[in-house]
């Protein structure tokens, strides 16, 4: 992997974690180039970025996952680098190995160090090596063996696939008569999603912590820490709300934890940014995998130890060194709001943003890629976006976050901000009753309380109202300046303007004179 | 006007009662907030209401206030009030299907997705409970299954294909060997 200066970064992602990169290589004065597929040919990050190349249709596999299209694309534009942002290929090896051929500086791992952390069963090898404890698993998979191991452990037991994140490939299994299929499920999903189908067993803690250490290291030799992120509030075992400090971690724990995190980036002779995976029970903790990518959580380490990650990142890509990290001040959490019904068991939605207010105030940070128009699909994740509070205290990050959610209001995709509200909001938050089961002790089913719903109603009532006789039609006046952007190729779209489905949609008494 | 809320089984009679329309932005009174009454199953609330030029409303429900959008569709509305949002479906009388028997004539998608896997052919007999077709979506296999006796009478969609929420699936027509029709079929109306 060489080294020298990078003028031109590609970032090959999209929503807003390409944004958020957009934004950081701007300030260092690097040019950007998007990617983006059919279905982004509007979508924000396209319009943020110096220059933007489609490379394919909408299924990912075929653009934001298709290599050659995307080495293509930096080629055509002349970037020097390419950053993978989190998901997609920024933990695909062979990816990483592609841009270093092509002559890019590739902003994350050698594709050697990210082949050996990445791959879950290797990692878990590699911390045992150097005395990090891990959980209790079986690595080899077949069917007697997993009997064997079952048998010698007990259930529940964990499926999970050796490669990727982000809780796919993972089956819980309960007992052995569901173990053969949950094998095969997770197998399965793994190979769709990762294209590598290899699974293995864990043992399944029953109420652990999901706490994990920031690394930073350079190809010096240099790896720094910066603090940890409790990110113990999961559904479908993805994440859902982190923060930093973990509130109530017992300090020795924690020093040996942020050791324990450093041991592995040093003997992977990692570089990047990245992340140590750790579960955490009964004053123990075990080493869970290795995220060698910026997280989705990243900005909590950034509000509490005022650095920006991205850039950090990008030096490292340089060859610079990293420096010794600020003292961290206060507290920070971060909450993720998806496109998924919170009432039917987080179901994924699809929709246009019609109406969006975002929140703002001291302390409030938000990352997202939505705007008024904007068009969710069914083809990628559905975070929308990211909203990140910082306190002097984990008090006062916390009625941030409350406050914060109150103001986001969304309108045309079902979304989760409601629920996060409530969840912050809750008692069991603020003692910080923190677990992977969480949401399931304290949240099992949710739906809005009677005066949000009363709300929603006086909402419903006025929406119909003003609609009646609807003199001036926004929808047409929009629909038509859409269609006149000058954007070549994309006038298809022109026709799909969200306001043309609306039979009126006004500012409320001005309708009618 | 009767609606009710996706996700929800209940129903709401709601209706906008009055609101005065002389106090808008333009000559308002000294706060520039206007009275709305809405009747909610009969239960009248008085809101007072500031409108803002993005087509939202400060709405003060006796002393909470709500940041409230909305928008009216051709056969529902989606309203949102704070971080809260719903779609409602405005119910005009009953448009109950023939169904023959079946618990429900279509499967259509009860999310955005991939279809994984059908397994079901055209023509094909199916019984209460069996599997009809995996979907994927958020990492996530959800089969569906079959509510009620029926023949498959058409496949909409092919495996690998992307459906969005509430695409038709599958149509089914009644068993050949049907249970009873109901008792007293209700007719279209």
């Amino acid at each position: 992997m060489k080294r020298g200066s990078i003028s031109k970064l590609l970032i090959a992602n999209r929503g807003e974690i390409a944004l958020r990169i957009i934004r950081t290589a701007r300030q260092l004065g690097l040019a950007t180039v998007a990617v983006y597929s059919d279905a982004d040919a509007d979508a924000a990050h396209v319009a943020a970025a110096d220059d933007a190349r489609l490379i394919g249709p909408p299924e990912a596999s075929q653009s934001y996952l298709n290599i050659a299209a995307i080495i293509e694309a930096a080629h055509a534009t002349g970037a020097d680098a390419i950053h993978p942002g989190y998901g997609f290929l920024s933990e695909r090896p062979e990816f990483a190995r592609a841009v270093d051929e092509a002559g890019m500086i590739f902003v994350g791992p050698p594709a050697d160090v990210m082949a050996a952390l990445g791959d879950k069963v290797a990692a878990r090898r590699l911390a045992a090596g150097v005395g990090v404890a891990v959980v209790p698993g079986l690595e080899t998979v077949e069917d007697r063996a997993a009997e064997q191991f079952a048998a010698r452990v007990g259930f529940p037991l964990m499926v999970k696939a050796a490669a990727g994140g982000g809780g796919r490939g993972m089956r819980l299994v309960q007992a052995q008569a569901g173990l053969a299929e949950a094998l095969a499920a997770a197998a399965r999903e793994a190979k769709a999603a990762f294209g590598d189908g290899r699974v293995f067993l864990e043992k399944y803690l029953a109420q652990p912590r999901h706490v994990e250490v920031q690394v930073l290291a350079d190809q010096h030799g240099g790896v720094v820490a910066l603090g940890e992120r409790d990110c113990s509030i999961q559904r479908r075992n993805q994440k859902i709300i982190e923060e930093s400090p973990a509130p109530g971690l017992d300090d020795g724990l924690r020093t040996r934890m942020v050791e324990a995190a450093l041991k592995v980036a040093r003997v992977a002779g990692y570089r990047n940014a990245g992340t140590m995976e750790f579960l955490v029970e009964g004053g123990e903790f075990y080493f869970l995998e290795a995220n060698t990518r910026l997280q989705v959580e990243h900005p909590v380490t950034e509000m509490r130890f005022g650095c920006d990650l991205v850039d950090e990142q990008l030096r490292v890509a340089m060859g610079e060194r990293v420096g010794l990290p600020a003292a961290p001040r206060g507290a920070a959490i971060e909450c993720r709001i998806y496109a998924e019904d919170a009432e039917q068991n987080f179901r994924p939605a699809t929709g246009d943003a019609l109406y969006l207010n975002l929140p703002a105030g001291p302390g409030v940070r938000i990352d997202t890629h939505l705007m008024t128009g904007a068009r969710v699909t069914a083809f990628y994740d559905g975070l929308l976006g990211k909203l990140i509070c910082w306190g002097a205290d984990r008090e006062q990050a916390r009625v941030r976050m409350a406050a914060a959610l109150g103001e986001f209001s969304l309108l045309g995709i079902t979304n989760t901000a409601a629920f996060l509200r409530d969840v912050i909001a809750s008692e069991a938050f603020r003692e910080a009753r923190l677990s992977t089961r969480f949401l399931e002790r304290f949240f099992p089913r949710w739906s809005p309380n009677d005066e949000a719903l009363e709300s929603l109603l006086v909402a419903a009532a006025m929406a119909a109202g003003g609609a009646i006789g609807a003199a001036r039609p926004i929808s047409s006046a929009s629909s038509s300046s859409r269609g006149a952007r000058s954007d070549g190729g994309r006038s298809e779209r022109g026709g799909r303007s969200p306001w043309a489905e609306l039979a009126g949609f006004e500012p409320w008494g001005r309708g009618e004179r | 006007m009767r609606l009710k809320r996706q996700g929800d089984a209940r129903e709401f009679e709601v209706e906008l009662l009055g609101q005065n329309r002389q106090d808008n932005a333009d000559q308002g009174d000294a706060d520039g907030r206007r009275a709305v009454r809405i009747a909610i199953d009969g239960r009248e609330i008085a809101a007072s209401v500031a409108t803002m030029p993005d087509g939202s409303a400060m709405v003060d429900l006796g002393g909470r206030r709500a940041r409230v959008a909305g928008a009216r569709r051709r056969s529902s509305i989606v309203a949102a009030a704070g971080p809260f949002a719903a779609e409602f479906v405005m119910i005009e009388g009953r448009t109950a299907h023939r169904t023959g028997g079946l618990a429900a004539p279509e499967v259509d998608a009860p999310m955005p997705g991939k279809v994984l896997k059908v397994l079901v052919a055209e023509g094909q007999p199916v019984e209460h409970g069996d599997p009809l077709i995996v979907l994927e979506a958020m990492k996530m296999e959800t089969t569906l299954y079959a509510e009620s006796p029926a023949i498959v009478a058409k496949i909409c969609v092919v495996a690998g294909q992307m459906v969005d929420h509430g695409a038709r699936l599958i149509e089914l027509s009644p068993a050949a060997i049907s249970a009873k029709p109901p008792e007293s079929p209700s007719r279209d109306d």
